[in-house]
């Protein structure tokens, strides 16, 4: 089998060369190091300038909100939880692919990870920061964010462990801590890299420091894949429980709408399902951006892709089973609670996140438009859309119009609304600009593995002794 | 049995087949008696079989398409054992007969005078009546028959070497992708059918879910017999190895968690939200020695299993995983007898001798079919371009 021609076209997708232009271990390292190692673009300090002035925003709408309360926001009567919640799910929603590449792709074999895992670990990272200013601030008291937590107090008041909203403390906690630790467990062989190549003696310092005196012997490297296997183990269950707790925040209660058995799973899909999509929207700027298309392809691009397909149309059951079943429950409640979702007051909400969810994705059946990169980009952003408002029908449609009419109420948000969600976005890519221009963010070590010299049965064309061909 | 090392195909099958025709056919007869002595249970207890066998074969169909939309290597050599449980899955209609046959007894909604009587089964009438049931059940075997009769044609022109191996691995693709949204359409609303809709005044979105997950869990388990059964017979011994059955474990381990978490999340929102409407069928499941099959379920379905399963020695020995499997067929077997039966004896297990009779009356006849589909082709897809791989595939 000669693996150096380039023409692969004809190849089964199992045999194509996950990496394109002739890769070597030499040249995946001099590019990904090397987005780092240069002088920092100018385009870099406009867009971090940009971030930062979102950034400004969140603490100014936070600031406002701590001074004047709650009022400042558009919540009423029957709706008590309003964007804050709704972006709050939305970002854990959005942190959920990172892990689910990392760790289950991982265990699955899934090797076309290796270019994507990094950056999708960080973007979890930094999504779940984002998640957790909400329930930090939706009541208005961030002075007593530590109620939260089970930490006796003077009075001897410990919070209600029958309550979602403490598992909810506990499951994006565990999280994130787990993520941090699995992204950083990824990240130690990179920073030796990084050591080694530091021209300064700052830089050597700093990532020698952080790269826990990696040295890239053999036994290393055997304890290390067996660290991160275990790391895969932890994280592959935390991947299905943060969203599924999320979901009971929802479900335990009774409210028609809320209070259905579909809902953990279907969050999880509905949180993978985003998380892909804000995957694939930040690939594509970063690897046009950065030239990376040889190691991010269109074939990893169309592989994200097909699990979008996959998951929204899982999020499509979904929305399918809870509409019959509404109608089958014979429930007029639950019954009204549908019909009125979709051709009520905030019928335009539910049509949206029907459409982009479910109708926007079926685009990817066709090989010719879930490997168009302008399709996919323009597409990614309808479903990140389509998925906010999917929270914004489940929180707001169901609370707005319960079971009695003389409580009913419409809600719309205020400017503070917005900007407290717009300036999160501020967080966002802040943290994230931070990380592309100081850490690498393709796995150099991971991705190496799947060039044909790693693989130990190798043969260098030209050699002798290869019974493969 | 003995196989021909060129062909793969066993060349003497061994007596297997035979034995399970005879038991099979034993166990109708007696079924015929239970239905003269006493029809409702045979209609209950032949039901629970119905599904049982059913879901495997199921099983074996979303099993093959998974693999051909992953492109999996490891699962190219045993993949024909899945293919042929999908084969079956036509055939079942003949099963469900009797269950037609017993409508009157198994569902409640069919009683007009309780429609009458009822105002919500008057709503869900719409659903619920016996015309649209047939039409439904019509559709599910006719999507069931073109799914596993495009799939499995495929698969025999890839092994006859017709056309070029990826214009029949995009074939396989091109039917399977739509096949799963064929796949869990129908299958979901089977499980209404057949089983929700035996307590017609309960509903539960995830219900669907949660049989898929305990029939795909069942199948893999029937698979992993199939395979130690022929290793005992010293067949396929060097072509699927330990590694093989290692990861097969891997997957009934994460499919035990699967079951594990549907059931949770039915039970626990349920239990949560506290409205009679729903609770209510879980308290029938609470009743007198119901109580007890329902911590039998908690346990031996998702607990014990998930223990044994997770150290890696357990995976890897033939021995253990013979028990597991067999243990956890027996539990998918409980399962949907907790599911079915409180629907009868309300207040308690009533174990009837009808049970296990119908179980290998259609067990019987399955397993035969089974064995006869495997005998009449090879063993494993010999000319997949994935399948040198797939047999030196080691987990590393």
């Amino acid at each position: 089998m000669s693996s150096t021609a380039q023409d692969v076209s004809g190849l089964p997708d199992s045999e194509k060369p996950l990496l394109t232009g002739n890769q070597t271990f030499a040249s995946i390292t001099a590019t990904i190091s090397g987005i780092v190692e240069r002088k920092t673009p100018p385009i870099w300090y406009l867009a971090l300038g940009a971030a930062l002035s979102l950034l400004m925003v969140l603490f100014g709408s936070i600031g406002w909100l701590v001074y004047e309360g709650t009022g400042i926001w558009g919540l009423n009567n029957p709706v008590g939880w309003g964007w804050a919640i709704i972006n709050f799910v939305w970002w854990v929603g959005i942190g959920h692919a990172g892990t689910l590449i990392s760790a289950i792709l991982f265990l699955l074999r899934q090797r076309w990870r290796t270019s994507i895992n990094r950056f999708a670990e960080a973007m979890t990272l930094f999504a779940v920061s984002c998640a957790l200013i909400f329930p930090a601030i939706h009541v208005g008291r961030v002075w007593v964010v530590y109620w939260t937590f089970p930490v006796p107090n003077q009075m001897g008041m410990w919070p209600n462990f029958r309550s979602p909203l403490l598992w909810d403390v506990f499951a994006v906690s565990t999280y994130f801590t787990a993520s941090l630790l699995f992204w950083y467990t990824g990240l130690i062989p990179d920073l030796a890299t990084f050591r080694d190549r530091a021209k300064t003696k700052i830089k050597k310092f700093v990532f020698g420091i952080l790269s826990v005196g990696w040295r890239g012997g053999n036994r290393q490297w055997k304890h290390y894949e067996l660290a991160y296997l275990i790391l895969a183990g932890i994280s592959t269950p935390l991947v299905l429980s943060v969203h599924s707790v999320v979901s009971t925040d929802f479900a335990v209660s009774i409210l028609p709408g809320w209070h259905t058995t579909i809902f953990p799973p279907y969050f999880v899909a509905g949180a993978i399902f985003s998380g892909f999509a804000m995957v694939v929207t930040l690939t594509i700027i970063a690897r046009k951006i950065f030239g990376l298309e040889n190691m991010i392809t269109v074939n990893h691009l169309e592989k994200m892709n097909k699990i979008i397909l996959l998951t929204g149309s899982m999020v499509g059951y979904a929305y399918g089973m809870e509409f019959f079943i509404a109608w089958y429950s014979g429930n007029i409640y639950e019954q009204f609670t549908f019909i009125n979702r979709a051709f009520g007051q905030y019928g335009w909400a539910y049509w949206i996140m029907v459409s982009y969810n479910v109708l926007v994705p079926q685009l990817f059946w066709f090989k010719k438009l879930r490997t168009s990169v302008p399709v996919m980009f323009v597409a990614s952003l309808f479903i990140n859309v389509g998925m906010w408002f999917e929270r914004f029908v489940i929180v707001v449609s169901s609370l707005a119009q319960d079971f009695l009419p003389a409580n009913w109420d419409y809600y719309s948000p205020t400017i503070w609304d917005v900007a407290t969600f717009v300036g999160s976005f501020g967080l966002f890519f802040t943290l994230f600009l931070l990380f592309i221009r100081f850490l690498p963010m393709i796995s150099m070590a991971e991705v190496k593995t799947v060039l044909p010299e790693a693989d130990p049965h190798y043969v260098a064309p030209g050699t002798k002794g290869g019974h493969h061909e | 049995m003995k196989i021909d090392s060129q062909t793969y195909r066993l060349t003497d099958p061994g007596k297997g087949g035979t034995i399970a025709l005879v038991a099979g056919i034993a166990g109708l007869i007696l079924s015929g008696v239970g239905y003269v002595t006493n029809a409702e249970q045979f209609f209950h207890s032949w039901l629970v079989a119905f599904v049982f066998w059913t879901t495997i074969a199921l099983g074996g169909l979303c099993f093959t398409m998974i693999h051909h939309l992953t492109g999996a290597n490891w699962s190219v050599v045993i993949r024909r054992l899945p293919e042929n449980l999908m084969v079956i899955l036509p055939f079942m209609i003949v099963f469900v007969i009797p269950v037609l046959f017993g409508m009157h007894d198994l569902f409640h909604w069919t009683h007009a005078e309780a429609v009458e009587n009822d105002a919500l089964l008057q709503s869900k009438q719409g659903y619920l009546n016996v015309p649209f049931f047939m039409i439904r059940l019509a559709g599910y075997f006719v999507v069931w028959f073109v799914l596993s009769r495009l799939l499995f044609g495929l698969t025999r022109r890839q092994d006859n070497g017709d056309g070029t191996h990826d214009g029949i691995i995009k074939k396989m693709r091109v039917v399977s992708a739509p096949g799963m949204f064929l796949f869990a359409i129908t299958l979901t609303f089977a499980s209404f059918d057949w089983l929700m809709s035996l307590d017609p005044h309960w509903y539960s979105t995830i219900f669907g879910v949660y049989i898929f997950s305990g029939g795909f869990l069942a199948m893999l388990c029937f698979v992993t017999l199939a395979i130690l059964a022929l290793h005992k017979n010293g067949v396929l011994v060097k072509e699927i190895t330990k590694e093989h059955y290692h990861d097969l474990a891997k997957l009934i381990f994460a499919f035990t968690v699967f079951w594990g978490y549907m059931a949770f999340s039915q039970y626990f929102l349920i239990w949560y939200g506290n409205i009679p409407e729903e609770t209510v069928w879980f308290l029938h499941r609470w009743d007198g020695t119901w109580k007890t099959v329902s911590l039998i379920l908690v346990f031996g379905h998702f607990v014990i299993p998930f223990f044994l399963l997770f150290p890696r020695a357990p995976k890897r020995s033939a021995n253990w995983l013979r028990g597991l499997a067999i243990w956890l067929l027996l539990m998918h077997w409980a399962d949907l007898y907790w599911i079915v039966m409180p629907t009868l004896h309300k207040h308690g297990v009533h174990l009837s001798w009808i049970d296990p009779v119908t179980m290998i009356g259609i067990g019987g006849v399955f397993v035969w079919f089974f064995w006869n589909r495997t005998a009449a082709v090879p063993l494993i897809p010999t000319n997949d371009p994935g399948l040198a791989s797939s047999m030196k595939f080691v987990n590393s």
